[in-house]
């Protein structure tokens, strides 16, 4: 048990399956320890001697860094297991590798992959704590935290805010995340973006707009943007990157309406110059994309100082 | 055994009989010699040398026949083996089934269906028919070798597990085949919208971040199938239609009276993309669940005969191959052995329809569309029934399944029935204590 009477977790996969009163929980505890960041010494003892493995499917220097800190920080021993990224790798040789965490006793293991549902199927089948750090189009629920965090540190009254998410939803674990989280507290979610990117079957809170004309008129709090996987040009769910800028993009111009309306700027990152943003666009003095890498680093760390490895139950599902 | 069987009469006492067309099951006796059903009837008595079955309670109906069952052998023995396929089949009150072609090498040529057959008469306990394949190796370029493999009694050709995708490629398989009296089965998928799907395309996918399959795939592919044998005269049977809209357009074309016939698995009744919880493996097959709305289409539509056959679609996976996320795992899940039990406990028990409708969907018709003669319980009929014992319950656990395989939703779940006792020539197939 936490010290806040919350039901122990052992893994953090999705966030369609916290409560209010977790993500609560988890939002409040990564204050503290994003305090902690400014001191000189910035360790605190909480997972001393825990051991905390990171095994990346997908590359992704920058979450698998920021849960690097945040476990060094938690005092914990962290070893990055390399595996092959190179290639498709099938989740039936994850469960051996799986097999080969338990017997070295690992007690959080920080996973992502490119297929949908690869960190709960681990989960299954280990009893380290399991953190997903993206999965497929799935769920990325450490970056839907942070972002929640991230909006709370510029309103802290964040229900009823509107947020604006533009680009690629059909094909983003961040979109999904983060939006639930959003929903979740209170906050309006609307998108933007390419109809071939936007799918009608996305959850029905989300409202879709076509053009940024009507989507600023909605007058939005916060413009959070996606990254652009470059295949999907290849793919022809739109006929050119420049095209996309133009019509989806944050060109200088919107900026300036971003500016002029006063609007917050979230980008998950990395950003890809030119496409989905300007590239003077990233001097916006709202832009809250340095932030948001920081307060990755503080989610995550209380995410682990929750997590409770070894729970038999998966607790708190319902 | 068997001999014994001949010898000693079977008189089965107090049970309900069912019967294609006979809403009300009917109370009678039935006496069984020599293979042969030689009475029927409230007030037949038992000879005294008779075995006597006591029926009370349960419900004797013709012996099922499916006719979308992979076997896997040769090739996929791990997964499944003609023996052991049917044993699963027996176990789930079925007696006969046409084998689908995509082992490995697929079933092209009339060499392949023999090597089948014989594989077959040496390990099978009921007869079986394979189907062939329309076009060499599944490639979808050049025909099979047609007229040898309706030579050695193949009834069906279909490339099941893919469509043909060229339209001029089935067009003239149609031309060809339609000569030899031979019924093309399809599997209907336009390949470049199904993409990478593994799951029916919508809301459910979209939460759980998987490719999605959209209806209009198989739909598209339904339409050109069921066009094409409208242009060429042929008869086309579209294989497990998983759509509401898929069903209204063959319901349209029987109207227009096109030669195509069509088929539902019980699967595709019960469940539905909501049912895929924590990304099960034993829900993803091709085609896939759909919606709750399409389910109750496709039970209304079988209600009002657009379905000519149930079959199963059995497709056995081994469980290494299962255990794995959504997206990389095979395509299929077994049927033979829960078919009838899960009709049973999700319609019949429940008043949606009556057994009736299971006898001539899933016994009489799936033998009358490959050109054999149905079963019924009749005075001189052969004697191939089941006993199904409504009271009971079944729990489909690994010990009691037969197949290599377990890859079913139902895995260790108890649905209400039991197939009892399974009777084929007179020989008893199969008795439960």
């Amino acid at each position: 048990m936490t010290e806040e009477g919350l039901k122990p977790r052992k893994d953090l996969l999705d966030i369609e399956s916290l409560d209010l009163e977790e993500i609560e929980f988890l939002l409040k505890t990564a204050g503290p320890f994003k305090e902690l960041f400014s001191r000189s010494v910035k360790k605190v003892p909480a997972l001393r001697g825990k051991t905390v493995l990171t095994l990346f499917y997908e590359p992704s220097t920058r979450t698998r860094t920021s849960f690097e800190i945040a476990a060094n920080r938690l005092s914990a021993d962290v070893t990055n297991f390399g595996v092959s990224t190179s290639s498709v790798v099938k989740g039936e040789s994850i469960l051996d590798t799986v097999d080969t965490l338990q017997a070295m006793r690992t007690d959080y293991i920080v996973i992502r992959h490119g297929d949908s549902g690869i960190p709960g199927l681990v989960a299954k089948h280990t009893r380290a704590s399991v953190l997903n750090a993206g999965d497929g189009y799935h769920a990325h629920p450490t970056q839907a935290l942070l972002d929640a965090f991230t909006l709370r540190e510029v309103y802290p009254e964040s229900a009823g805010k509107r947020v604006l998410i533009v680009g690629d939803i059909l094909h983003s674990r961040v979109a999904r995340s983060t939006s639930i989280i959003l929903n979740k507290l209170g906050v309006e979610v609307s998108v933007l973006g390419p109809g071939s990117l936007v799918p009608p079957a996305r959850h029905t809170f989300m409202h879709a707009f076509t053009n940024w004309g009507d989507a600023l008129d909605w007058q939005p709090h916060v413009v959070y943007l996606l990254r652009v996987q470059l295949e999907r040009q290849q793919e022809q769910f739109f006929p050119s990157l420049s095209e996309y800028h133009g019509v989806y993009g944050l060109t200088n111009r919107r900026v300036e309406i971003l500016r002029q309306k006063g609007i917050y700027l979230m980008h998950p990152g990395p950003v890809n110059r030119g496409v989905e943003i300007a590239d003077d666009a990233m001097k916006y003095e709202r832009s809250l994309i340095n932030q948001q890498v920081e307060n990755g680093i503080a989610v995550r760390m209380a995410a682990l100082y929750w997590l409770r490895p070894g729970t038999d139950e998966r607790g708190g599902d319902s | 055994m068997s001999d014994d069987n001949h010898r000693t009469p079977l008189f089965f006492k107090g049970g309900h009989l069912a019967a294609e067309d006979e809403p009300v099951l009917f109370s009678a006796n039935v006496l069984v010699e020599d293979g042969k059903i030689t009475r029927v009837g409230e007030d037949v008595e038992a000879p005294a040398n008779a075995r006597v079955i006591d029926c009370q309670g349960k419900v004797l109906m013709p012996a099922m026949y499916d006719v979308h069952v992979h076997a896997r052998e040769p090739g996929g023995e791990a997964k499944e083996t003609i023996a052991a396929c049917s044993d699963a089949a027996i176990n789930g009150g079925v007696t006969g089934m046409v084998l689908m072609p995509n082992t490995i090498p697929a079933i092209d040529s009339s060499a392949m269906v023999q090597s089948v057959l014989d594989i077959a008469e040496a390990s099978s306990r009921i007869p079986i028919l394979t189907s062939g394949c329309i076009t060499k190796g599944r490639a979808g370029k050049e025909l099979a070798g047609i007229a040898g493999m309706h030579a050695k009694g193949v009834p069906v050709l279909t490339d099941d597990g893919s469509p043909v995708s060229n339209p001029v490629v089935l067009r003239r398989a149609m031309e060809y085949a339609k000569d030899f009296g031979l019924i093309l089965a399809s599997h209907c998928e336009t390949m470049e919208l199904s993409g990478r799907g593994a799951m029916n395309e919508g809301a459910v996918s979209y939460r759980l971040g998987l490719p999605g399959i959209p209806a209009i795939s198989e739909e598209i592919c339904l339409d050109r199938d069921i066009r094409l044998a409208q242009y060429t005269g042929a008869h086309v049977h579209i294989q497990h239609v998983t759509t509401a809209r898929g069903m209204e357009a063959i319901r349209w074309f029987k109207g227009q009276g096109v030669k195509v016939t069509c088929e539902v698995a019980p699967h595709h009744l019960i469940f539905n993309e909501e049912d895929i919880q924590d990304y099960d493996t034993n829900y993803k097959m091709n085609p896939p669940l759909r919606t709750a709305h399409d389910n109750a289409e496709l039970l209304q539509g079988l209600i009002d005969g657009v379905f000519d056959v149930i079959a199963t679609d059995h497709a056995p996976h081994t469980e290494f191959e299962k255990k794995t996320d959504f997206v990389s795992a095979p395509f299929g899940i077994t049927g033979l052995e829960s078919a009838v039990i899960s009709l049973y406990h999700y319609f019949v028990k429940l008043g949606k329809f009556g057994w009736d409708l299971v006898v001539k969907r899933y016994s009489a018709e799936p033998r009358r569309l490959i050109g054999l003669d149905p079963v019924p319980i009749v005075e001189g009929g052969t004697a191939e029934f089941i006993v199904f014992d409504p009271n009971a319950t079944t729990t489909f656990s690994r010990d009691f399944m037969c197949s290599k395989s377990v890859n079913t939703p139902f895995l260790d779940q108890t649905l209400d029935g039991q197939v009892w006792m399974v009777l084929r020539e007179g020989e008893i197939l199969l008795e439960r204590n």
